[in-house]
């Protein structure tokens, strides 16, 4: 089968299997607290290439949902630097304290979330073509043609008119996911979007994810559903404490993690599903 | 309970009863016209970062609502021409004092209004790359408004209510011409009851849709 791409064309990376490197994203010396004590990027340092499906995966409160938020420009950073698409991005030092540099490079990132976003009194064709409108300037009739394809790729064409509140659980987070796939972004965040779940609407989420995966998206997903972290991860970074503690391919971490505390924690994790 | 219902005598007042009626809905139309429009702008105002703009707005609201709503309508037709000299006709006085009322209750309802949108919304328009004035008027505004309308509907009818009250500066509302009219015809009874069936009888549609519109966002929200 051959479905139809999400995808807008993704910069082709020379793929490296088992580096850890990549200069699509870096993160260098990233530094990052709440107020006086409470450190969450202590001197982070990451890398991503352009076709790195990263999953974060940590204990709560170890700061997976503050990464995000810094590169989605949500919260800022007070040192070190970021780079994305071999520019600078983020810098800690800089003058607007640590939010994104480039407005352009920002709107080249997208974002889902945990809770429900949409907006509830928009409709569904509403909420996709607001942004395409108001920021890349399409017209209503172009962002109208795009939201149609959109929608009828991920099964959701019969909702165009319908209302966030007529949808189920799941559906809202497809749209969710679809509306900012509109804008072109070349890379999604996604912060535990299942979560909020019920079970039975977890996997048709993560099965648009995992197409997006197919067609090179380049990803960082924060979850806590192990069995699908390893399914769609090319990356696991294992974060404790505001550092990296161990990354490496999925195979390697939830079977042979190096580090101890990796291994307390997925014990833990794994004991519970 | 032997008294003898007599309601004759109003049929020679119906014409000064539509003049008080008249008068009745222009102060309460005027005043919801003045207190939605003027109730937003200072909601913004108690939203603003700068302390220094959302300090006196804020105590503008406190003064209205801490004050009673008689006490605002005497104050502003006695003691505002004393203190500028100047003299406006009794109408535009009572729209301004209830209209300034209304201002301060629609200013907390519009803002309660703001403040429900989820935060993860304003997260989301950063998402989206909105700027912050299309975040404002194409998600906050729509949903704050919404929410506030159940509450500014409210408030528009009990500004109704309160409009009675000028009556006490003889303006010549629904229910001066009432008073009047009982104390001519030493018919206290009939006539009050027959004022408050007509300013019952124009709140309560507005009280159910109202109603309506609180149980269908209810079942909005439990979907
Ligand atoms: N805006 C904030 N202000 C203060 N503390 C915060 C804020 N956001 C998160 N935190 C704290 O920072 C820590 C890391 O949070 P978070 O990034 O959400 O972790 P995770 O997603 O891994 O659970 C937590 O202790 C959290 O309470
Ligand atoms: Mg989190």
């Amino acid at each position: 089968m051959t479905a139809p791409l999400l995808v807008a064309a993704q910069p082709q990376a020379s793929f490296v299997p088992d580096s850890a490197g990549g200069d699509f994203i870096q993160l260098r010396d990233v530094y990052k607290s709440y107020g006086e004590g409470l450190v969450v990027m202590d001197h982070l340092n990451l890398d991503m290439r352009a076709d790195d499906r990263l999953v974060i995966i940590g204990p709560s409160g170890s700061g997976k949902s503050s990464l995000l938020r810094v590169m989605m420009g949500l919260e800022s950073i007070q040192g070190g630097t970021i780079s994305f698409q071999g520019k600078s991005y983020i810098d800690g030092n800089a003058r607007n304290h640590g939010k994104p540099l480039d407005v352009r490079l920002q709107t080249q990132v997208g974002m889902v979330f945990q809770h429900y976003t949409l907006f509830p009194h928009l409709s569904v064709l509403s909420n996709l073509i607001l942004a395409p409108m108001k920021v890349h300037g399409l017209s209503k009739v172009q962002a109208t043609e795009k939201a149609r394809l959109f929608l009828a790729r991920l099964g959701l064409e019969s909702k165009l008119n319908a209302y966030p509140s007529q949808l189920s659980g799941g559906q809202k987070q497809r749209v969710a996911i679809a509306r900012a796939l509109m804008l072109e972004p070349k890379l999604m965040l996604f912060d535990e979007v299942t979560s909020a779940l019920d079970p039975e609407m977890v996997t048709e989420v993560q099965n648009v994810m995992m197409q997006l995966a197919e067609e090179k998206m380049a990803m960082i997903i924060v979850t806590h559903d192990m069995h699908f972290a390893r399914n769609i991860a090319s990356r696991v970074v294992f974060c404790a404490n505001g550092k990296v503690v161990e990354q490496g391919p999925p195979a390697q971490i939830f079977t042979q993690p190096k580090e101890p505390r990796t291994r307390e924690f997925l014990e833990k994790v794994l004991h519970l599903d | 309970m032997n008294y003898q219902f007599d309601f004759h005598f109003l049929t020679g007042n119906f014409g000064a009863l539509w003049e008080g009626l008249k008068v009745t809905l222009q102060l309460a139309l005027v005043s919801n016209v003045v207190g939605l429009i003027l109730g937003f702008g200072l909601c913004l105002l108690t939203l603003n970062r700068w302390f220094f703009i959302r300090w006196p707005a804020q105590l503008f609201i406190e003064f209205f609502r801490c004050t009673p709503a008689l006490l605002q309508i005497v104050w502003f037709f006695y003691c505002l021409p004393m203190l500028f000299n100047v003299f406006i006709d009794p109408i535009t006085m009572g729209v301004l004092a209830l209209g300034l009322n209304l201002t301060a209750f629609n200013a907390e309802a519009y803002r309660a209004g703001v403040q429900a949108v989820p935060r993860e919304h304003l997260d989301a328009c950063v998402a989206l790359g909105l700027r912050p004035w299309q975040r404002t008027l194409y998600v906050i505004l729509p949903q704050a408004l919404r929410t506030a309308l159940p509450v500014l509907m409210t408030n528009g009818i009990s500004i109704l209510q309160q409009s009675a009250l000028v009556a006490i500066v003889a303006v010549a509302d629904l229910m001066y011409v009432g008073k009047s009219i009982a104390t001519e015809a030493y018919r206290p009874l009939e006539t009050y009851s027959l004022i408050a069936l007509i300013y019952f009888a124009l709140s309560l549609p507005i009280a159910q849709l109202v109603q309506w519109l609180e149980r269908r966002q209810d079942t909005a929200l439990a979907r």
